[in-house]
């Protein structure tokens, strides 16, 4: 699967200008207007929003515009590169998703189990250690950040029901 | 498949460790045997910060605790963020949560995701007051007779700075407003000592302050100490400056304005079903605290009125208070339709 | 000449051995939490303040201020390496820091920054000692009006030099204004934006913003052009130290810049953050090589690293004099003074001058004891590089979301970083400017509610902007910086009107 710069380009743009009428939408719970006091509390975001979408419209029209002038002399001109391509893809998509998925398990086990989890899988599989080698890196790193955080600096990381368990505190 | 056996085991956890909460609050003894945290409402250098650091180095340094406390800040939303986390932490006797009058004031005026039944009041250990102070160089306003005849001529002219918008500073102004029939323009700022600098720079006329926020620009004499909101004078008859003592600054009712009776408490709490003995092992250790040199020395420089309260006096005293901030939260319109 | 004499009394004071001692360790510990973000120098100096409880006040603040210098060279040390701000001050260092050491040469890159951070804090350091009664004195006339005059100032600088669309620009700094409006409003004590989310209400912090944007968007970046991550070639030896030290001076018209904006934003409320940016800008617009700045440009590290320092060193003295903190740190300090009995305010330089001098003696010797240990940290780092990316990648990834959770202890911002990472991957391939965005977010709702601060006290009126000398001068330098590039255009067009085979380019849309 390759994604063309025109088309992420355009969601972009797309994306911004609602999250601009989002904004414009959710500031008019503040009163949008200028009081005597000055500018009410959704002055501001108001303006914010709007200028926003107009942005993005813009952005879209630039976009479309350029594609459209490109086309015809597209014969003899180098094709533009690609947002992404497949292989890219797969290698972002394979990066991002064991991230999301501790943040998930962390939300749920604690932090520690997380990134305990997360080491190993990224050491076992995306950098084809042994099991044996993974496994004792994925305990120094919950050692390590659990010294430095627990002890050291005294900043409580969450725990999760297993560690509370275990009377790890 | 996985994932469901994942959750099983999960709730078998959490429902043990919950046995265990369970299992040591059936000791008579209470003690806590692992790092306590502090939650402040407040963001580090704020009034309620500094509170609470106070009492956790009063507490460390006379080793009245074995266990380490670790000061937590939590000033999102106004405050509400700290008594929200109690919410999230029912049961809990490792957290104990430090705030003033926001713990029942802020669920008046705001959204928050917390009811007072979320939380347990442990103690309240003393009051902050509040003084009405100008800028005698740059306003002219000497006392709180010119003030009032100041703002008289020019309503909604005269200018008082506090902190926050709807807090504290900006209830004790529309307090000032209607017991002297005057109209005020109220600008709030982040913090109380960004206000007091304001006043101290001459561009706006007065301010609401604790006392030791202004102190120093008092004894610089960018700034004049107009009244006290108390019912009675305080106490320290320490001179400052000009030949005054804090005790030579008349009440707000002397001066004319007919604002009795207007202090800030701070008040120390739990989470909702915390077992007993943990609440009667922080009160009594809070009532140590206050009887360290560490606790008087900050009293003392903060002008503070220093008043355990604990138990059913809490409870009345919170009770009285919710009911009168009610009413001024009514009569300003501040309410949350909802609660209304 | 009498602060001279008091300065030397504060040498005697601090030049003791267990001071010195105290300075060291303040500075390691500083280093670790500055180069862990979301740690943060804030929460490293109110992790100290207990231990300090049982100190003498001279001794307490000499460790605070010294793991405060070091958290800000440790800041620096992971915008460069990792592209992880660790400070929110460093951000501006990432934008040629990290190129440069993507190229492979992150030892000079550390250096450069790190020297000329010592210069910047020097300058700061010395502009204490010479204007101290000054200063107070001077931050005293800083109302609403000319806190707005502040930060449109530093806006105005930026917004000019984005390159690229002006769309995108557009998009990017409205986009930043709106995440800084998140939460609680200042003024009217409403929520913003929050759309029914409680942990909207309390909210985007800017580290985690930061955080995702360029922590997380780098990592995915660096994947996207296949691993590329030339740490390998990171040699480290002393001679590249030294010769990279000698290159320095070369430099001095962006240094000498850099501290006087530096010096300017420590003393007016606009703060170290908005000063490195506020210099990089004006690096980029008025240095000859400007047009290669972002690529690993010297002048683009030295600009930001010594208007930061030298902000932070100046930063201090309205804290002392006027008791307002100007960053997070400050605060925490000022909570500590207050725990150790003293006030800060005017008075405090007549009260506790060797408490003040002392303070202030310590900077100078805890700049240099910094600069000394952090550029013998730089063979640990350069050793951490050569690991494959597989390896660090996935340790970077940790770094991140740790320190977006230790920001406040909200799975929440996890959530947001990882949000922030994805956008700060897309806008770096479109080629939306991300700076413009992190100024936005920082300086944002501070110019609102000083804004907001000054209508509510003049009534409305917006003449208050340019009544008084001060405001009015602030304002009309923030409009000429911004119609600059406007002015630079007309310029161009007039001189090349003869020239005619440039004349195409710039009037082609």
């Amino acid at each position: 699967m390759e994604i063309s710069r025109k088309t992420m380009e355009v969601a972009t743009a797309v994306v911004t200008g609602g999250v601009g009428a989002l904004i414009c939408y959710g500031s008019t719970e503040n009163g949008i207007g200028w009081g005597p006091g000055g500018p009410e509390p959704g002055y501001f975001p108001f303006g914010i929003g709007c200028l926003i979408v107009l942005g993005s419209l813009a952005t879209l029209v630039q976009t479309f515009w350029k594609h459209a002038g490109a086309h015809p002399a597209g014969a003899g001109a180098v094709p533009e590169e690609p947002f992404i391509d497949g292989t890219r893809l797969r290698l972002l998509v394979a990066f991002v998703l064991p991230i999301v998925a501790m943040t998930a398990i962390s939300a749920w086990l604690g932090l520690y189990i997380g990134m305990g989890l997360y080491i190993f899988y990224t050491m076992r599989v995306s950098a084809g250690f042994r099991t044996l080698t993974s496994l004792a890196a994925a305990l120094l790193v919950i050692a390590v950040n659990f010294v430095v955080f627990e002890k050291l600096f005294m900043v409580p990381l969450l725990k999760g029901p297993i560690l509370e368990y275990f009377g790890i505190y | 498949m996985q994932i469901t056996s994942l959750r099983k085991s999960v709730l078998t956890a959490s429902a043990l460790a919950v046995g265990l909460t369970g299992a040591t609050a059936a000791l008579a003894e209470w003690k806590p045997n692992r790092p306590v945290e502090l939650v402040v409402s407040a963001g580090p250098g704020g009034g309620s910060d500094i509170f609470t650091r106070v009492v956790q180095a009063a507490l460390t340094k006379n080793k009245l605790v074995e266990t380490p406390l670790i000061v937590v800040n939590k000033p999102g939303g106004s405050g509400s963020e700290a008594f929200n986390y109690a919410e999230d932490n029912v049961g809990s006797p490792y957290k104990v949560y430090f705030g003033t009058q926001d713990a029942y004031v802020l669920p008046l005026g705001t959204k928050v995701n917390y009811a007072m039944k979320d939380l347990t009041p442990v103690a309240s250990m003393v009051f902050d007051v509040f003084i009405l102070w100008s800028n005698p160089k740059a306003s002219g306003i000497n006392t709180a007779q010119e003030f009032v005849a100041k703002a008289k001529e020019n309503p909604g002219k005269v200018r008082v700075a506090g902190a926050k918008a709807k807090d504290a500073d900006e209830t004790v102004v529309t307090l000032v407003e209607r017991a002297a029939g005057i109209d005020l323009a109220y600008i709030p700022y982040k913090s109380g000592s960004e206000a007091a600098i304001q006043v101290a720079g001459g561009h706006i006329e007065a301010n609401t302050n604790n006392p030791s926020e202004s102190l120093e620009q008092w004894k610089a004499g960018n700034q004049k100490p107009l009244c006290v909101f108390t019912s009675a004078r305080l106490t320290d008859k320490t001179v400052v400056a000009d030949g005054m003592s804090w005790a030579d600054i008349p009440t707000c009712v002397e001066a004319g304005i007919d604002v009795k009776d207007f202090v800030q408490p701070r008040t120390v709490w739990m989470a909702a079903d915390v077992p007993p003995e943990a609440v009667a092992y922080y009160t009594d250790l809070m009532k140590k605290a206050m009887d360290t040199p560490e606790f008087k020395d900050y009293t003392t420089r903060n002008v503070q009125i220093t008043k355990f309260m604990a138990g059913d006096e809490l409870k009345a005293f919170l009770a009285e208070q919710t009911k009168n901030y009610e009413k001024i939260y009514a009569d300003n319109n501040w309410l949350l339709p909802a609660s209304q | 000449m009498g602060n001279f004499g008091q300065l030397m009394d504060g040498f005697v004071v601090a030049l003791t051995v267990h001071h010195v001692m105290i300075m060291v360790i303040g500075v390691l510990l500083g280093l670790v939490v500055g180069v862990l973000p979301g740690l943060g120098a804030p929460n490293g100096v109110s992790l100290l303040l207990p231990l300090t409880f049982t100190m003498d006040p001279i001794a307490a603040i000499i460790l605070l201020t010294s793991m405060y210098w070091g958290a800000l060279f440790g800041g620096s040390t992971t915008s460069i390496l990792f592209n992880i701000p660790g400070e929110p001050s460093s951000v501006a260092t990432t934008f040629d820091g990290h190129p440069m050491a993507k190229r492979g040469e992150a030892v000079r890159a550390l250096t450069l920054a790190f020297g000329s951070a010592g210069f910047g804090a020097m300058v700061g350091v010395v502009v204490i000692t010479l204007l101290s009664g000054w200063v107070a004195n001077f931050a005293l006339q800083f109302g609403s009006p000319e806190y707005f005059a502040v930060y449109f100032m530093a806006f105005a600088s930026f917004i000019g030099m984005a390159g690229g669309s002006p769309f995108k620009t557009l998009v990017c700094i409205m986009l930043g204004l709106a995440v800084g409006t998140v939460g609680m409003d200042t003024i009217s004590g409403e929520g913003r934006l929050t759309f029914g989310i409680t942990q909207l209400t309390n909210g985007i912090s800017f580290l985690i913003v930061v955080i995702g944007l360029f922590g997380i968007g780098e990592l995915l970046l660096t994947i996207d052009e296949g691993y590329k991550f030339d740490g390998v070639k990171a040699k480290l030896s002393l001679r590249v130290i030294l010769r990279t030290l000698a290159e320095l001076p070369r430099y001095w018209v962006t240094l000498l810049r850099s501290a006087l904006i530096g010096c300017w934003m420590g003393i007016t409320p606009g703060g170290p953050t908005a000063a490195s940016f506020m210099s990089y800008a004006l690096g980029r617009r008025f240095s000859r090589r400007g047009k290669y700045f972002g690529k690993g440009e010297p002048e683009g590290i030295v600009a930001p690293e010594t208007a930061d320092h030298s902000a932070g060193s100046c930063a201090l003295l309205p804290m002392l004099a006027l008791g307002v903190p100007g960053s997070a740190t400050a605060a925490v300090m000022m909570g500590g003074l207050m725990i150790w009995g003293l006030s800060p305010g005017p008075m405090l330089f007549t009260t506790r001058p060797d408490f003040v001098w002392g303070l202030i003696a310590s900077m100078y010797l805890g700049n240099v004891i910094a600069v000394v240990l952090v550029l013998a940290t730089v063979p640990i780092f350069a050793w951490i590089l050569r690991a494959p990316f597989t390896v660090v990648g996935p340790l970077i990834a940790i770094v991140c979301l740790i320190g977006a959770y230790t920001v406040s202890n909200h799975m929440f911002d996890i959530w947001v970083a990882l949000a922030f990472g994805l956008v700060g991957y897309v806008f770096k391939k479109l080629d939306y400017p991300l700076a413009p965005f992190v100024l936005a977010v920082v300086l944002g709702d501070k110019a609102e509610d000083a804004f907001r601060q000054s209508m509510l006290s003049s009534g409305g009126s917006l003449s208050v902007f340019f009544e008084g000398s001060l405001v009015a001068t602030m304002m009309g330098i923030g409009i000429l910086l911004l119609s600059l590039p406007l002015l630079q255009i007309i310029f161009a067009a007039l001189f090349r009107r003869g020239d005619s085979t440039d004349a195409g380019q710039t009037s082609r849309p």
